[in-house]
């Protein structure tokens, strides 16, 4: 086999690998698996209700912070 | 009559009792209330989540919202983040499921000026932020209050937070170590077929290459823990298993490298990152297990009141207790708990003292009576001057006297970390002789380099750094399934080597509540009128007498008592239909002419209508079952059994002679036990106890038991809490801590024995990497499958 496929190979899954811990470690440190529980029953009721408060929340701590 | 099921709470009622609210029925307004207040907001889908799970009905009575927006409470409880928001943590009574949790964090989510709630399933604790110039704390828990749940602030304490910390940077940790070290299982997968079926030097040095990218932050991040360790160590002038792990896995790590740029050899990059990842696995599984006990019980509540209402100005004012001065007058509600020491000017009714002094009767106070801190006002409204301030009040020394102790509680040394400072001196001697002996014996200063290595590679200081935790967390998961919380995984081992135990009596050997033992009618005998006279009282006896006769007969009518009068330690009187109704001990009869015997060392409770004796009741306070056995495992295992109780002598003596115990002290005071405690602390004490009473003790024992229904000072004090109260969960406790040890020090033999037969092979060059590998992971193995047997062998 071709040394040079091999580096490749190698070089990929290494990259693919990292971009995929590196989202897990950002959403430990984010508190997303803080709950465990919470974590399983939210896959029942998932929807679009979850991204919409997220962006509410963010909606909301810019207009407060205007207020101030 | 149908049962119906009310369309809020889904509890089943009959009908005819029921609000009719077009197709939908409520059992009372609260629901009612609730019902309509979701389907306004868009929230009805609440019950769909619902299912068909049951709701407590919602209450209405709670106290005065406005005091969350007072500044001391905020100032306690209230915190800003770094965004400049509101940040409060608060604890939700009522919530069921996740649909609750979903409803709370819903509604709380539409009111203008919340920006985030989170709520955790596990123990019902919210934080919310939110922007105070928009909304004040009091309308968010009116908010909580109006859909049917409660909630009150706690104090996240520094050590929780702390603890969060601290498992979220492991798991971090761990997270790393496992993505290398698998990853570097799949190229060494290929290394050792390569191995065998021979592979060109250039393609194992791309494969090098690769494990040396996956090993990096394996060793570097995970392992900083390591490092920071050894350095700790080393400055304390201490080996410890640190300084082995960090030094084996940085010269491996080392020495790989030098075999990759040189292209000869075979590298040990995947021996590195296993050494980190099981030894971080093993410090992992500690972490975990030490979880605040407090955590897990569903309710955690104020200690000491932080607020009072005081009398100024001929005005109610709510003050923090810091502002209260010597010579205030307070007014105290029933139901609330004193805050500071004083004396009655104004009302009279019972105090609750049992937390304090561990006496189960209320007691009377009236004018110029000395109130303490820390009890409980039962029944009546008081004004009271204050006669000594916050800081020097009773229950406020008790809480920095306990601070005191708790940074004095004794420690034992675990068996492993003794084991493992000497095991690792061994190694890194053994690795330096061999390696000199092989230089010394003319070899090159790779091969005797590499000999030197391998030992402390092999010497494998995973399996010996699992036998403790992977035992210990199994044997907290059976104590856990059992209602046995121990707060830290070492408390198994202490108390495996328990000498002395000290035992409480009330609430501990005892129920701690009178309980009806004989019962004996006399003709005329009207159990309803029992019952009306009895449900006016809430002293222990009569509230005793109250909860059997319900039991005992079925059939009664509710009766209205006319001047129903409390005769402290005497008994009630009262007026039915122009009869006189009396209820209380032997003393109160005889003084309204009624002639009774008394012969029993019990408490007696006698009824009497118009001067005919009707019934008479004994009670006592009986002990709780299990005790026997305890006693025996005791005796079995040596272990000095000891009784302490706040009680006068008769009463403990008749309880000691009943239950076999020997030893006893009675007519102690809270320092007493502790004192007791500490005289004893050159052998391994285990204190079991319940009320604030025996707080001090609990937290100068080696080991600190509190039963789950004791008081919430003494559940933060002690290690190990009892959920079901029992006895029997007491002697289980024995048994699982002596069981885990037993396996504990089967774990650390069973690693020593296979570091006896590898390392010798290593120092005399025999070792290639497979060997290595396999004896690393096949130890560990072996350990862990070895732990699983607490829990198989079980079956008591």
């Amino acid at each position: 086999m071709d040394n040079g496929i091999v580096i490749m190979m190698i070089g990929i899954s290494l990259l693919l690998g990292a971009i995929a811990l590196i989202g897990v470690m950002w959403a430990i440190k984010n508190g997303q698996f803080d709950d465990k529980d919470k974590m399983m029953s939210s896959v029942l009721d998932d929807g679009e209700d979850a991204l919409n408060e997220a962006a509410e929340k963010e909606r909301r701590k810019k207009e407060y912070r205007t207020k101030k | 009559m149908s049962k119906l099921e009310c369309t809020h709470c889904q509890l089943d009622f009959d009908e005819e009792v029921m609000i009719k609210d077009e197709e939908h029925y409520f059992c009372c307004t609260g629901c009612q209330g609730v019902f309509h207040l979701l389907s306004d907001s868009g929230l009805d889908g609440f019950y769909d989540k619902l299912g068909s799970k049951k709701l407590s009905a919602p209450t209405h009575t709670f106290e005065e919202s406005s005091s969350f927006d007072t500044p001391g409470f905020y100032e306690q409880f209230v915190r800003k983040n770094d965004e400049d928001f509101e940040e409060v943590s608060l604890v939700i009574e009522g919530i069921h499921c996740s649909a609750c949790v979903w409803l709370n964090e819903k509604a709380l989510h539409k009111l203008e000026g919340v920006i985030d709630v989170s709520i955790s399933y596990a123990n019902n604790k919210a934080k919310i932020t939110w922007a105070d110039n928009i909304i004040k704390l009091s309308s968010i828990i009116e908010m909580i209050r109006s859909i049917g749940y409660n909630a009150y602030p706690y104090d996240p304490s520094v050590q929780e937070e702390k603890a969060n910390k601290e498992r979220k940077d492991f798991y971090l940790r761990i997270v790393v170590a496992l993505f290398g070290s698998m990853n570097i299982m799949w190229i060494a997968i290929a290394q050792y077929a390569g191995y065998f079926s021979g592979m060109d030097r250039e393609m194992k040095t791309i494969l090098n290459v690769g494990e040396w990218l996956l090993a990096t932050p394996v060793l570097f991040y995970s392992g900083w823990v390591f490092f920071k360790g050894a350095y700790f160590g080393i400055k304390n002038k201490v080996v410890n298993m640190d300084i082995l792990v960090a030094t084996g896995a940085s010269l491996t790590y080392i020495y790989s490298i030098y075999i990759t740029i040189l292209q000869e050899g075979e590298a040990y990059f995947d021996s590195v990152a296993m050494i980190i990842t099981f030894v971080l696995l093993g410090k992992f599984l500690e972490v975990l297990s030490k979880k605040s006990a407090a955590d897990t019980l569903d309710v955690v509540s104020r200690h000491v009141p932080n607020e009072v209402n005081i009398l100024r100005n001929e005005m109610l004012e709510r003050v923090s207790v810091h502002e209260v001065y010597v010579g205030d007058v307070i007014e105290i509600k029933p139901g609330e708990k004193v805050a500071l020491d004083g004396e009655v000017i104004q009302g009279e009714g019972y105090f609750d003292e049992a937390s304090l002094s561990g006496e189960s009767h209320p007691i009377f106070k009236k004018e110029h009576d000395k109130i303490i801190s820390g009890t409980i006002c039962i029944d009546s409204l008081f004004r009271y001057k204050v006669a000594r301030d916050f800081s020097h009040s009773t229950l406020s020394n008790l809480v920095s006297m306990l601070e005191n102790a708790m940074s004095k509680k004794p420690r034992i040394e675990m068996l492993a970390n003794r084991i493992s400072g000497h095991f690792s001196t061994l190694i890194l001697f053994l690795a330096i002789i061999t390696f000199s002996i092989w230089w010394f014996w003319p070899h090159s200063f790779d091969r005797s380099f590499m000999v030197g290595i391998s030992v402390i590679v092999i010497a494998c200081p995973c399996a010996l750094a699992l036998a403790t935790p992977v035992a210990t967390l199994i044997g907290l998961g059976l104590g856990g399934k059992r209602g046995i919380l121990f707060k830290e995984a070492s408390q198994l081992e202490t108390m495996a080597k328990t000498e002395i135990l000290i035992l409480d009596k009330t609430g501990t050997l005892t129920e701690g509540k009178p309980k009806v033992i004989k019962t004996e009618t006399f003709e005329g005998f009207d159990a309803s009128l029992l019952l009306a006279l009895c449900a006016s009282s809430l002293h222990p006896i009569s509230q005793a007498v109250y909860a059997y006769a319900k039991t005992q007969y079925e059939k009664y009518e509710t009766y209205t008592l006319l001047s129903s009068k409390q005769v402290p330690s005497r008994g009630i009187a009262a007026v039915y239909e122009g009869k006189k109704v009396l209820g209380g001990n032997a003393q109160f009869m005889r003084e309204n002419g009624i002639d009774v015997q008394v012969g029993s060392e019990y408490s007696l409770f006698f009824f009497a209508v118009e001067d005919q004796l009707m019934a008479c009741f004994e009670l006592r306070d009986k002990p709780k079952e299990g005790v026997d056995e305890l006693l025996q495992i005791c005796a079995d295992n040596k272990i000095k059994v000891v009784m302490l109780t706040g009680d006068h002598k008769a009463s403990a003596q008749s309880l000691a002679d009943e239950l076999g115990i020997e030893e006893y002290y009675s007519d102690l005071s809270p320092e007493d036990k502790a004192d007791f405690v500490q005289e004893h602390n050159d052998k391994v004490s285990v204190m079991v106890g319940d009320g604030v009473n025996d707080v001090l003790a609990l937290a100068h024992a080696n080991i600190g038991i509190a039963m789950g229904s004791g008081s919430d000072i003494s559940i933060d004090v002690s290690d190990v809490v009892l959920l079901n109260d029992s006895i029997k969960s007491l002697k289980e406790a024995f048994l699982i801590s002596k069981r885990t040890f037993r396996l504990v020090k089967q774990n650390l033999a069973i690693s020593l024995v296979y570091n006896m037969i590898t390392i010798p092979l290593a120092m005399a060059g025999f070792v290639i990497p497979l060997i290595a590998a396999a004896s690393m992971s096949l130890s560990s193995l072996l350990v862990v499958g070895n732990s699983m047997r607490i829990k198989y062998k079980w079956n008591r």
